[in-house]
């Protein structure tokens, strides 16, 4: 009984000391490319669990290289990466990851059930239960009368939106959402952004990188601007605003890539 | 979590793909072989009757299911590497929960699978339709299952390497069946002069077809000693190439 009773207090202990880690940590987060480019230097960034955190930048700036280093696509230079108090690279810290990158990678051999049933099974997920969840998702993300069409054959819209339901697949802890809506019409935005905000309510941890002011402003709690691998704000939008002395967050970005340049 | 799930559903992934496209992946380089064995061994079959005492419609298929099965684990491997860079879909199996060592399996599982279905279904056609018997059967799953690390390994590497296509198939155009052709899937080398003899000797595909000769047949040019040797001496190297690339992430992860 003892015995029994001291492990699950060791376990909550444990749970509760996770939870209190920051969803991500980066310290010192170095990547020079194979050609010499400096895309991230000596980069800090801490995102406190249960937070919904957006990235905003030129393009080139780093963001998708510091969303690179976090998923283990790409070989780090120098620094560490933390996930809830995990390196990056453990194959836990993994499971708590979701991604939905910015250009489509679809599988093109699997129907829209296959995709989200073969990474799920990819991130740990049994069959059974893998099952159940890809048809919850087909649900979610209105996918039911494309279920069994292969991933070449859906429109735009219908790959974005499965892009971000294999996402969610494995019940991530922290979803990174590579410029979820560039490219998307209005409609399919506020759907993706309904979509986001439900899942944010729900005690997701949530990185967005937009190149869209307004939704940065509509969607994120804090936003840290980027440029040329450096974090050069961070702040709420409101923040952000007196900081600079401007009444709208467009105003801001120009002011501090202008300072930073 | 130790990665096991995912490793299972890459490797029903990649038996999935070969499933799907079963015309392309296993019907056609079947059908492709089964001409060669019934082309070559009717017609040729007549004129030279015997090679070492057997048959020349048996001698030959030993050599044509090895040149099937090869050309298979390594297209197909090239292919399905290639492809998930190309679209990029390589980055859900490379941020999954899985070490580098499952993910190496996992994409090897295709080509060996391909290959087996494809040797398999020749092996089932071929004991009917000209007789070749199986003499050694562990002799002949030993150098079948070394010989498909080997060429499915290599076409993992070559499709980490490959900056287009063409790439891929220059290899198998170029290398592995100009090599299959001279490597005596047609003839016994000990009826070449010197020194095509010894040349011979140096291709490891002459290994392998010479190991799964004996396999069938009981005897064959060299040892199968020899043959298990020289074949796993090329496999190893290949597969931790394989093993390397994945865990290093060098040219699957910029």
């Amino acid at each position: 009984m003892c015995a029994s009773a001291c492990l699950a207090a060791v376990a909550n202990f444990e749970g509760v000391f996770k939870d209190t880690a920051p969803a991500l940590e980066l310290r010192g987060l170095t990547k020079r490319y194979d050609d010499g480019t400096l895309a991230l230097e000596n980069f800090d960034l801490e995102i406190p669990a249960g937070s919904f955190f957006g990235l905003l930048g030129p393009n080139g700036a780093g963001k998708t290289t510091l969303i690179s280093a976090v998923c283990n696509l790409i070989r780090v230079t120098s620094g560490d990466v933390l996930v809830f108090g995990e390196p990056a690279d453990t194959l836990v810290a993994r499971s708590w990851i979701g991604l939905a990158e910015q250009d489509i990678n679809l599988d093109r051999f699997l129907t829209v059930r296959e995709t989200l049933v073969y990474h799920g099974g990819y991130f740990g997920m049994e069959g059974d239960e893998a099952e159940a969840r890809a048809e919850e998702m087909i649900d979610v993300f209105g996918l039911r009368p494309k279920r069994d069409v292969r991933a070449p054959r859906l429109s735009g819209g219908q790959r974005r939106r499965l892009l971000l339901a294999r996402a969610l697949m494995h019940r991530p802890r922290l979803v990174i959402l590579d410029e979820p809506t560039a490219g998307v019409d209005y409609e399919l935005r506020l759907e993706l952004w309904r979509y986001i905000r439900r899942l944010h309510s729900e005690g997701t941890t949530i990185l967005l990188t937009t190149h869209y002011l307004d939704e940065a402003e509509e969607l994120c709690e804090e936003i840290g601007l980027i440029r040329g691998g450096r974090l050069i704000a961070r702040d709420t939008a409101a923040g952000l605003r007196d900081h600079f002395g401007v009444d709208r967050l467009t105003d801001v970005y120009v002011k501090a890539m202008e300072v930073s340049s | 979590m130790s990665g096991a799930t995912g490793l299972k559903w890459l490797s029903k992934r990649e038996t999935l793909r070969v499933s799907k496209l079963w015309t392309q992946t296993i019907l056609a380089p079947v059908i492709s072989s089964l001409l060669f064995i019934l082309v070559f061994g009717l017609s040729l079959g007549g004129r030279i009757k015997h090679i070492e005492g057997v048959d020349y419609d048996i001698f030959i298929v030993p050599g044509l299911i090895t040149m099937a099965m090869v050309q298979a684990a390594y297209s197909n491997n090239a292919s399905t590497i290639f492809q998930a860079r190309f679209d990029r879909y390589v980055n859900d199996v490379l941020s999954a929960p899985m070490h580098p060592w499952q993910m190496t399996l996992g994409f090897n599982v295709g080509g060996i699978f391909r290959a087996l279905a494809i040797g398999a279904s020749l092996a089932v056609l071929a004991v009917p339709l000209v007789g070749v018997p199986v003499e050694r059967p562990f002799a002949l799953v030993a150098i079948v299952m070394l010989g498909l690390v080997l060429f499915s390994a290599l076409g993992l590497v070559v499709g980490i390497y490959a900056e287009q296509w063409d790439h891929t198939t220059f290899i198998q155009n170029i290398v592995i069946l100009p090599l299959a052709f001279v490597g005596g899937v047609f003839y016994s080398v000990s009826i070449l002069p010197s020194p095509w003899h010894e040349l011979s000797h140096v291709n490891p595909i002459f290994y392998l077809v010479n190991g799964l000769r004996f396999g069938f047949l009981g005897h064959s040019d060299v040892s199968i000693w020899l043959s298990l040797a020289v074949t796993a001496a090329f496999a190893i190297p290949a597969y931790l190439w394989a093993q390397y690339l994945f865990t290093s992430g060098r040219r699957l992860k910029p």
